[in-house]
């Protein structure tokens, strides 16, 4: 800048932050500001200040880079607003707070706007600017009549500038005299703005794809839509001055605009909400109140050493940081969940301290648990502790709603989540605005696109049918590369609460939530963590409400009391652990895990009988391995060499001097293979020497790796680090590889933790309860990974009688009868019928017993469907009829009558002869069991179809065991599951017979050939070798496949129409298993 | 199979947008064999056969084909109508002597002769409507062999009658019907007893005449083209009633003209505007029939001759002056009307505005008929921004200016040095960079400048100076008058 040059700073600025009007990001914005050597800049987008802390966040980085290569950067503000855009006819208005006070009422202002309306919209007014102008600079940036700008200026004295910018649209010079002249008139200044809509000119056409896409049209066609040229970026102060030669002091504004305004975002000084302290304490007296009386409780003979050592130190820190008053919010909020009932438990770092244990928030006892690390905030972050809390998913609302009546919409507000573009819906907004043609977006965006294209997606868009050097092509490609970055609009968080003391309106705006009874604000969890507020993770979790089902049927049935940290787990050395714990684990052992959390799915099951879990810690790693992480970075198979003790454990070391064993302490428990995020963190500290912020910085490298590309300079740093300890290059690339894996699917140790206890009490329900687990595993569906079949299936296995639904007998949940033998029988409960209701099935229970079709009807004032439907699912047997009799009597026993008439009439229906219907064969029971509740426990469909396929020398599922390894065979069974997992380069089937299940392994390249098939087979053959793992996992490795499904025709006595491909497939459009239909449902009956 | 967009033997299906998702509506054979079946989505049967030719289902155009079929039979009997999409119904009652055929032999002809028009159709002859369309839907013989789904009582019925055990007609047929009305309404007692040719259906013939028509028939054939005419102008004097009591004009005008030996030529004129006045309608029938390639063949004489006005809309009678005198103001629309009937549409366009900066772009030529968009008019109070001329291709000039960007100073054009004494500008036009490849272009500077002697040009500078250009160059785009 030289001498002559009158400083500018821009204050018309518009980001991506004011959706697809705005083609650079706010840090893009600030930083090439401060490039340009302007003092400052004003982030202002239109009726939000969304994008303020992501500018804040960028300025810090760059300034943390900056620092580390020893520059020193010129004074920079960053100043923040809000495009005040009105529903009225006032013009736009730029509103600047000037100080604390007004940034409250700029944020009121826009919640008043935001509330008012529907979610994604603000409908403000003059008359609201008006209410909450107190403490703001306003400059009036859009034409404006004399007398609007003289009320402007009246309401707010010297507060008011008017906004004339020199965009080159031909009669720029002569507006400028006409805005002097009406800014004279009305006595404000004049300022200078330059109505930025991106950092450079090069961003026009960006700015130009985003217009079309915004005004649904393409480029060709948006005309005179598109910005004339490319002057709507930030220019130099030099440029500014001349453009504004005529009118110097417009200029000369821009610095006494940022003069008067005080407020900066660091400000936001945040304050704990104080509700969970009682009077006369403060937070942390308070909370070393309850965390030593609760530790009392818990241990009446005296506190262990041990575990007063680790609560002095975590409340010396606590106190340090002046968290106290976060532990008691989510202390306050466990302790409500835990008074009204609602399992719940706390996960994240903060969350596996001794504090949360003792407090109730986690079950995972650190005491018990040789833990990596010590858990817990890191003092260097300076970041508030995370906790995240899983609540039962079906009583999660009760607890938000808790949240808000306590602390009260004005201070309780859910997080946003900024949806980014995906590069599918990037691809396809894109090429629609560049003006492809539907069938060819619809191609585009089956392939991976972005700027990380490479030569395998170069191939992919290859086979679409799409050249990538097509130029238009390439421009989509390059387009959508750019717009990946781009917020596209604000969500709610699925449940990151955000509590304050004060006004929450006053720090951030409040948006109306799609959902009703829902408010959110509009920063999301980084801007949160930028600026320092709390948030508290109410998370919804389908496995608690199963336990929660569970702990509540022990008891009532069985009379024993359960809490999730009162389930008996594993002792300090667990070869010392009980019969009835060995025995749990003995089952995981055997893959036997249906239903158990995290560990159910098909991957997990083959993992559990390879790395033989026998203690708390191998099910947190079983947790963790398998994952894309570890998997991509190639670190379960030397973990399980190490395991099974084929291979040595070694630890890489480094060159001397440095301490030979130094990994041994990081990697110590996962015998020297890195699998937990904690662990890459702390292997880059050790290993290749990062520092804190360097480590820090690797952490949000991992956390946002898709989208930042500092990857790349911390990858050289940690790999050349390592290398320059004496670590082999081969082991430094690897274990980055790992972090990189990480990126995109992170899992930390501390979640693995918690998740490893759910997995412990589920198994422990599941082998000492079976028949209470299944219950409560139907009773919670959707959850899980199984279908209620299988479910059902499994539970036989373990020696459960089950029994059918019953109109007499069965409630809307599933249910436990005490059998003959002593033992308890699971009855099946009525919400196994699809499409059945709740309400009807509480009418049912209030007046049983009924004797016969009409006294049902009419008792429990069913409409005919609800009868229709009890017939269908063959659940009339108590009242004499079965499924046939039932339906034909159903279909005429009158519904609906008024209760006066009904009355009257005891028995109206008149006697008819008997139909003489003919009997339904057994096959065709099953085959209707199956579309009515998806399961039978009359038969398998198989065992019908078993002479035809005996004929065939197919084999049972059962006989495979049996079966030497390499020989050929052939099973067949209805398909349970398709999985295609990771590269795809082998798909995974599940068949499922009458006696049991085969593991079907078809490699990619057989899959095209048998592709219809493969996609298509409800009931599927297979031809293939058998292949027994030393674990005692049985794959059949297909040969040939065949979709026999047509012979499930043969179940019913009559050949019908084709019906529909069910969808159990993973990989055309992610279908869950559980909801996988061996029989589709009778079409449109229900 | 439509436009031949595939062979006959091809799979393929049709599809249609549907919450979304896209979707099956129809498959053909070839596709039905593979497994696939109608109501899946696209996206899942693409999973089975990736290569899987969809197109876009139009049952609009399904409909109209299907009605042309049914126009043709009316060949069997004027009772033809169709049902649902797929299918029609003739009530050939009392029809066999006069076509001389049978019921196998009808049924048989037809079906050769929409063979030999590329439809593969099945057919059936029964008692009633109903029976007849079931047997044929479901390709039985007899009556009781019918599904119960030939009821047409929905899916839920069907299923009831399924579960029952209950699966053909004949099932139902012995049955006592009580217990099934109880059950299964009315609808059911009717559908039987129409499947089981108990109850006869009347069917409503699918011609509709449309909806003003005149005709004139002739006692003796008329043999020559020239008295044509004249007939179509008294005729066109009765439909102008018609129009005038209804408040409506004719867009289009149709001359059927019925041959003693059955056949019918068809002639039609479209107008721009809706006409009633005879002495128009004939001008432009005489320049239609004028323009025939093939000119008309009476043969043996017309016999009948209709005017039929399918296509009218309102006319809203324009205020005359109350002087009586023509508002003097020449009516293009009789014009553009004639030249295009003459040239052919295609050959007569009008200009409109577009919607672009670039000034060479700011307009097209659409069909004349089209509602013209208004030309963007200058904010009150300001002078025209754009000439009224604008030279093709922009004209060099030689420029005496300022850098960067200073307007011009002086200027020479044609051999004549220009002196600027007043300018406005630049308006800054950025390169239209979707337009090419390369993407980057030069960005013009356009001023409006005055010279010395009060004429007005439009100049603009050919790329930025410095970052675009090192040196320039100037043209002039327009005059302003």
């Amino acid at each position: 800048m030289s001498l002559e040059t009158p400083p500018y700073v821009e204050f018309a600025t518009t980001t991506a932050y004011s959706f697809l009007r705005g083609a650079s990001t706010p840090g893009e914005m600030a930083l090439r500001a401060l490039a340009l050597g302007h003092p400052g800049i004003g982030i202002a987008d239109r009726n939000t200040v969304s994008g303020v802390a992501r500018a804040l966040a960028a300025l810090r980085r760059f300034e943390e880079e900056m620092e580390a290569e020893g520059v020193t950067l010129p004074p920079f503000r960053l100043l923040v607003g809000a495009r005040l855009v009105f529903a009225d006819d006032t013009p736009e208005i730029l509103a600047y707070p000037t100080t604390r006070y007004g940034w409250g009422r700029l944020t009121r202002l826009l919640t008043t706007g935001n509330l008012r309306t529907t979610k994604g919209n603000c409908e403000l007014r003059l008359g609201d600017l008006l209410e909450f102008l107190e403490d703001m600079q306003l400059i009036v940036a859009t034409p404006t009549s004399d007398a609007l700008l003289r009320q402007l200026a009246q309401a707010a004295p010297g507060k008011v500038w008017l906004g004339a910018a020199m965009l080159r649209q031909g009669r720029d010079a002569r507006r400028l005299a006409a805005l002097r002249e009406q800014a004279a008139l009305a006595g404000v200044p004049l300022i200078a703005i330059n109505d930025a809509l991106y950092d450079g000119p090069e961003s026009r056409p960006l700015h130009d794809v985003m217009t079309a896409i915004r005004e649904k049209t393409t480029v060709q066609a948006a005309g005179r839509r598109l910005t004339a040229n490319a002057e709507r970026h930030l220019k130099p102060a030099a440029e500014m001055a001349r453009l504004f030669a005529a009118a110097p002091e417009a200029i000369a504004a821009t610095a006494d605009f940022m003069g008067g305004i005080v407020f900066k975002l660091e400000d936001l000084s945040y304050t704990y909400p104080h509700e969970p302290v009682p009077y006369g304490y403060t937070p942390q007296g308070w909370l070393e109140e309850l965390v030593w009386s609760r530790a009392s409780d818990l241990h009446p003979q005296g506190i262990p050493e041990k575990l007063t050592r680790l609560l002095t130190e975590e409340l010396g820190i606590i106190g340090q940081q002046g968290y106290a008053a976060y532990f008691l919010t989510v202390h306050d909020i466990v302790q409500w969940a835990q008074i009204q009932g609602i399992l719940c438990q706390g996960r994240g770092s903060a969350a596996n301290s001794a504090v949360c244990f003792v407090l109730g928030v986690t079950a995972v006892d650190p005491m018990k648990h040789n833990l990596l690390f010590s858990r817990f905030i890191s003092t260097e972050r300076k970041e508030p502790p995370d906790i995240d809390v899983d609540f039962e998913h079906e009583r999660r609302e009760e607890v938000m709603q808790y949240i808000y009546s306590r602390y009260g919409r004005e201070r309780a507000g859910i997080a946003a989540t900024v949806i980014h573009y995906r590069s599918r819906s990037a691809a396809r907004d894109v090429g629609k605005a560049l003006g492809l043609s539907e069938d060819v977006t619809a191609r585009l965006a089956s392939t991976v696109w972005g700027s990380y294209a490479s030569e395998y997606d170069r191939n992919r868009c290859i086979e679409a049918g799409l050249d990538p050097d097509n130029p238009t092509i390439a421009r989509v490609n390059h387009f959508t590369g750019t717009i990946l970055n781009f917020p596209r609009h604000l969500s709610q968080h699925v449940g990151g609460f955000v509590l304050t003391q004060d006004r929450l309106d006053e720090t951030v705006p409040i948006h109306n939530a799609a959902m009703e009874k829902r408010t959110f604000i509009e920063w999301d969890k980084d801007d949160i963590d930028t600026l320092g507020l709390m948030k508290v993770d109410i998370l919804a979790l389908g496995m608690l409400t199963c336990i929660g089902k569970a702990f509540a049927m022990i008891e009532t049935h069985i009379g024993r009391q359960y809490q999730l940290s009162s389930v008996p787990g594993d002792e300090e050395d667990h070869r010392s652990n009980p019969p009835h714990v060995r025995a749990v684990y003995e089952m995981l052992q055997k893959g036997d895990s249906i239903g158990v959390f995290q560990v159910e799915s098909r991957a997990q099951m083959n993992m559990l009988p390879r790395l033989r879990p026998e203690r708390f810690y191998d099910l947190v790693i079983q947790v963790a391995i398998v994952r894309p992480g570890p998997i991509e970075g190639d670190m379960v198979h030397p973990y399980l060499r190490r395991r099974q003790k084929i291979e040595d454990v070694i630890y890489p070391s480094p060159a001397p001097p440095h301490d030979r064993d130094e990994l041994r302490g990081v990697l110590g428990e996962t015998l020297g293979v890195p699998l937990f995020q904690e662990q890459a963190m702390r292997l880059a500290i050790t290993a290749a020497n990062f520092s804190d912020a360097e480590a820090n910085q690797l952490r949000r490298a991992m956390a946002t790796f898709r989208n930042v590309g500092t990857i790349g300079s911390l990858h050289s740093k940690m790999v050349n680090g390592m290398v320059a300890r004496g670590y082999e290059k081969d082991f430094a690339e690897r274990c980055f590889q790992q972090i990189k894996g990480f990126g995109s699917y992170g899992f930390p140790e501390s979640h693995a933790l918690a998740f490893a206890r759910l997995v412990w009490v589920s198994a422990y329900i599941k082998h000492h309860y079976p028949e209470v687990f299944a219950a409560a595993l139907l009773n919670s569906q959707p959850m899980g990974f199984y279908a209620p079949a299988q479910i059902v299936r499994c539970a036989q296995e373990h020696g459960v009688e089950v029994r059918t639904i019953d109109a007499n007998h069965s409630e809307w949940d599933c249910t436990l009868e005490p059998n003959p033998k002593g033992a308890l029988a699971l009855r099946l409960g009525l919400r196994q019928i699809s499409g059945f209701r709740e309400n009807w099935a509480e009418q049912i229970k209030a007046h049983r017993p009924y004797t016969n079709l009409e006294d049902l009807a009419r008792r429990a004032s069913l409409p005919q469907r609800a009868l229709n439907l009890l017939a269908d699912a063959d659940a009339l047997h108590s009242i004499g009829l079965d499924r046939r009799e039932g339906l034909w009597e159903a279909r005429r026993t009158p519904t609906g009558e008024l209760p006066l008439f009904a009355a009257a009439r005891a028995r109206e229906l008149g006697e008819e002869p008997h139909a003489a219907l003919p009997a339904m064969p057994l096959s065709e029971e099953v085959a209707a069991d199956y579309q009515t509740t998806r399961l039978s426990l009359k038969a398998h469909p198989m065992s019908f179809l078993r002479p035809v396929f005996a004929a065939e020398g197919v084999l049972r599922c059962t006989d495979l065991a049996k079966t030497r390894n390499g020989k050929r065979v052939k099973v067949a069974g209805v398909v349970l599951v398709r999985q295609r997992p990771g590269k795809g380069n082998a798909i995974f089937v599940t068949l499922e017979d009458e006696g049991g299940i085969a593991n079907v392994v078809i490699w990619a390249r057989l899959f095209e050939t048998y592709r219809r098939p493969v996609m298509a087979a409800r009931l599927m053959l297979v031809e293939g070798l058998i292949q027994h793992s030393p674990e005692g996992v049985i794959h059949v490795m297909a040969q040939s496949i065949h979709d026999r499904t047509p012979e499930l025709k043969r179940l019913s006595e009559v050949h019908e129409a084709e019906p529909q491909l069910s969808r159990a497939d993973e990989f055309v459009r992610p279908q869950h298993p559980r909801n996988v239909r061996v029989l589709p449902r009778s079409r449109d009956f229900h | 199979m439509r436009e031949g967009a595939a062979p006959p033997d091809a799979a393929f299906a049709l599809i249609a947008k549907q919450r979304g998702a896209q979707r099956i509506m129809a498959l053909s054979p070839a596709a039905l064999a593979l497994g696939l079946s109608a109501g899946m989505m696209l996206a899942d049967a693409r999973a089975l056969e990736p290569d899987l030719p969809a197109f876009e289902h139009r049952p609009a155009a399904d409909h109209a084909l299907l009605l042309r079929i049914v126009e043709s039979c009316e060949r069997y009997t004027p009772m033809v109508a169709p049902d649902r999409d797929d299918a029609l119904v003739l009530d050939l009652t009392g029809c066999f002597d006069s076509l001389g055929m049978d019921e196998d032999a009808v049924r048989g002809d037809l079906v050769t002769w929409l063979a030999r028009r590329g439809f593969r159709a099945l057919a059936a002859c029964a008692g009633t409507p109903d029976a007849a369309l079931a047997l044929a839907r479901f390709g039985k013989s007899t009556l009781r062999e019918l599904p119960v789904a030939a009821l047409g009582l929905g899916d839920d019925a069907h299923l009831a009658l399924k579960r029952a055990g209950l699966r053909t007609l004949g099932q139902l047929a012995d049955r006592p019907r009580a217990p099934l009305a109880a059950r299964f309404g009315k609808a059911m007692s009717i559908a039987l007893a129409h499947l089981l040719e108990e109850q006869d259906r009347r069917i409503t013939p699918h011609r509709t005449l449309p909806p003003i028509w005149v005709e004139q028939r002739f006692a003796e054939p008329m043999a020559t083209v020239k008295p044509l005419l004249g007939v179509i102008e008294w005729l066109a004097g009765q439909a102008r009633d018609v129009l005038v009591a209804r408040g409506r004009g004719g867009r289009r005008y149709e001359v059927s003209l019925f041959r003693t030996d059955g056949h019918v030529a068809r002639l039609a004129v479209d107008s721009g505007l809706p006409l009633r006045e005879p002495a128009d309608v004939v001008r432009l029938f005489r320049e239609r029939i004028e323009s025939l390639a093939d000119p008309l063949d009476p043969g043996f004489g017309y016999d009948l001759l209709r005017l039929a006005v399918p296509l009218h809309e309102d006319v809203s009678e324009g205020q005359d002056r109350l002087d009586e005198e023509n508002s003097g103001k020449p009516d293009l629309a009789p014009l553009l009307d004639r030249l295009q009937v003459r040239f052919g549409a295609e050959c007569v366009h009008r200009f409109a505005p577009r919607d672009e900066h670039l000034p060479e772009y700011a307009d097209r030529l659409v069909p004349p008929a089209s509602i013209p968009q208004p030309w963007p008019q200058p904010e009150a109070g300001e002078p025209p921004l754009r000439p009224l001329f604008l030279f093709d291709p922009p004209q060099p000039v030689t420029v005496l200016a300022e850098v960067p960007d200073g307007p011009p100073r002086r200027f020479g054009w044609q051999g004549r040095q220009h002196r600027v004494v007043r300018q406005e500008g630049p308006e800054r036009l950025a390169y239209p960079w979707w337009k090419t490849v390369e993407a980057t272009g030069p960005t013009r500077d356009y001023y409006r400048i005055e010279d010395s002697d009060g004429r007005r040009f439009w100049l603009f500078r050919h790329g930025l100076y410095g970052s675009e250009k090192a040196d320039p160059r100037w043209y002039l785009h327009g005059v302003f008058a």
